[in-house]
């Protein structure tokens, strides 16, 4: 049977362990993603006011927040990704050999700063519906889905086949900013980093255009990209759980481009394993929306489904204390600081035989709960933030200070324990667990 | 990488050497053919926003300036030092001076890769700037030609007899970023 080029589909995408495509894919319409259908209105007046209408009173939160912001002006990842796009340069760079070429581009990446560079070979079920991009500013920011690389009449078949590489470039959490979760301390390790990914990646577009390729943004599903090219593997709480990181990176708009690499292949983490196991990030969720139970087949794909529902309603109550909660992403027993044990630990379960895992598994989650406890209640402390004061509390912790507050202050806080609103035993009555 | 010595590196990682990846040079030293393709217009010819109605409640100068020291170096500066200004014409009573370690002079390599050290620059000051306009105070940031002067001012290092920036840290092997001058209550460090 003849066959046009470009509209046979290919099989299916092997994604590692902890994700299995067992049924059709249909391509993800970025205009049903959470952030562009509150955006509408279609998920209530709460969330819809926080997400539109509310100005965030942390000034820090309001120069790196994707919205919350006073001034967009004020916001470096506007300005970025709301800049024109380059040309394609005439004069192409030759390609002979296409592994020199992905040194090189993971080299550049490095050099510009991103913590992980990946390669992944493009598949149709990776990309976004061919669809209008969201007309709404905040969205734009953050997936940049309003640019000009648009599918131009082709399937997702045909645009896979046309560039078939997708460069997941990303950087990584601060591990010790991030202990305060549901904190504006943890809020600073996750936003910061976010406007410095997003940079690097409009820089790396730009370097690839002066290449003489094609450099697409906004097209491709990152967390999908990511599990092929060995980012790393899903966890329970829905995230890529990386080698050194843990779950502490960012999966930012991948760049899907025509120029000629070398793709590299799923990793094998032990996170599958491991996320059999332990339930750290279900059981602290302050709203529950990690799941107990096992995985789910869910457009195909068969994976841990967070409800991301509930993740996301809870946010406008906490807007005066945090911004992002991350709670899953600091309890997760991989992330950790990125030093020599953790790396032993990791080579340790990923070269251990599949079989013996969960022995060592349960090993390491009681070592785990042992030395990092339960559930994180570090005390952290950066520039004038301090976890150690209640929310709704004031109180200058900073040592040395003597400027005259205006504010009526609480004592100072002693000891080592950090405070994070929600706290779980608030929450925990209003919700049945499915498990 | 504290080893600069070439003989002394690896010898099964030689792919992954600079002086063996052919398009390194590409990198470094081309000029973009389309100046959109960078970054660096868009970040200095982005309007400044908005400083903040209500002023933060803010620690004493020296805590403040210790924070705002704290702050460039998360965003990803290397020298950060604090200087009084004499006579400014906006009539702002600190400059905030950061550097970037730059492994090529930017003036001398014009490709995007040359320009990593201004972007990287840009990143911290861009943020930093509008951070202390988000803490209610005023703060622009502006490419000036006495950069490396009011540099040596803020104590990152001394001038060579070329005007060259030289630090302690990493020698000429440095950018000194835009200067923010600001009028948030800062003691020189």
């Amino acid at each position: 049977m003849a066959v046009t080029p470009g509209t046979e589909t290919p099989r299916p995408p092997y994604l590692g362990r902890s994700v299995r495509i067992v049924g059709p894919v249909a391509n993800v319409d970025m205009n049903q993603t959470p952030h562009p259908r509150n955006s509408r209105g279609e998920l209530g007046k709460a969330l819809f006011n926080w997400y539109r209408n509310t100005i965030s009173r942390d000034p820090l939160t309001r120069v790196s927040a994707p919205n919350h912001f006073a001034d967009q002006r004020n916001f470096l990842a506007s300005v970025v990704n709301q800049a024109p796009k380059g040309k394609i340069n005439s004069r192409q760079v030759a390609v002979p050999d296409p592994a020199v070429m992905t040194r090189h581009i993971k080299a550049v990446a490095r050099h510009m700063g991103a913590d992980v560079v990946t390669v992944a070979r493009a598949h149709p079920s990776f990309l976004y519906a061919a669809t209008a991009p969201p007309k709404d500013s905040a969205a734009r920011d953050v997936y940049q889905n309003s640019s000009g690389d648009v599918f131009q009449g082709r399937t997702p078949e045909q645009m896979a086949q046309r560039y078939p590489y997708i460069i997941v470039a990303t950087t990584a959490w601060d591990y010790d900013k991030l202990q305060a979760h549901r904190h504006y301390i943890g809020d600073a390790a996750y936003h910061v980093s976010q406007m410095k990914a997003q940079m690097i990646l409009k820089a790396l577009e730009g370097y690839i255009k002066e290449l003489g390729y094609a450099a697409l943004r906004g097209v491709s599903n990152p967390q999908a990209a990511g599990l092929a090219s060995g980012v790393g593997e899903l966890g329970r709480n829905g995230l890529l759980i990386h080698r050194k990181f843990g779950a502490r990176i960012h999966m930012p708009d991948p760049i899907m481009t025509d120029l000629p690499l070398v793709s590299d292949q799923p990793v094998d983490n032990g996170v599958e394993d491991f996320c059999k196991v332990c339930r750290k990030c279900a059981i602290n969720c302050p709203t529950n929306s990690v799941p107990f139970g096992d995985k789910v087949v869910f457009n195909g794909v068969e994976k841990y489904k967070i409800n991301w529902l509930t993740c996301y309603k809870v946010r406008p109550y906490m807007d005066a204390h945090w911004g992002s909660c991350l709670t899953c992403a600091t309890v997760c027993p991989f992330t950790k600081p990125n030093v020599w044990w953790r790396s032993l630990t990791v080579w340790a379960l990923s070269t251990c035989p599949i079989p013996a895992r969960p022995v060592l598994v349960r090993a390491l989650k009681a070592i785990d709960d042992r030395f990092w406890g339960a559930t994180r209640q570090t005390r952290v402390r950066w520039l004038g933030y301090d976890s150690g004061i209640k929310p709704g509390e004031q109180a200058c912790t900073v040592a040395g200070c003597t400027a005259p507050h205006g504010t009526a202050h609480a004592a100072n806080p002693v000891g080592n324990v950090g405070y994070y609103a929600p706290l779980k035993e608030n929450t925990n009555r209003f919700v049945k667990r499915d498990a | 990488m504290a080893l600069r010595s070439g003989w002394l590196k690896n010898p099964w990682r030689r792919a992954e050497q600079r002086s063996h990846d052919p398009y390194w040079d590409f990198f470094i030293n081309t000029a973009p053919a389309d100046r959109a393709n960078s970054l660096l217009d868009v970040l200095r010819k982005a309007p400044e926003g908005n400083v903040f109605p209500t002023k933060a409640d803010l620690h004493t100068p020296e805590v403040t300036a210790r924070h705002v020291t704290e702050m460039a170096r998360y965003l990803g500066a290397d020298l950060v030092g604090i200087t009084k200004l004499d006579a400014d014409e906006a009539g702002h009573p600190s400059a905030i001076v950061c550097a970037v370690r730059a492994h090529h002079d930017p003036s001398q390599a014009p490709g995007i890769g040359g320009q990593v050290p201004v972007q990287n620059g840009l990143f911290v000051t861009f943020v930093l700037s509008a951070w202390i306009r988000e803490l209610g105070y005023r703060a622009s940031m502006a490419a000036s030609l006495d950069a490396a002067r009011l540099a040596v001012a803020a104590k990152l290092g001394t001038l060579d007899r070329t005007g060259k920036l030289v630090t302690a840290e990493y020698g000429t092997r440095v950018h000194v970023a835009d200067v923010i001058r600001t009028d948030l209550p800062l003691a020189a460090a």
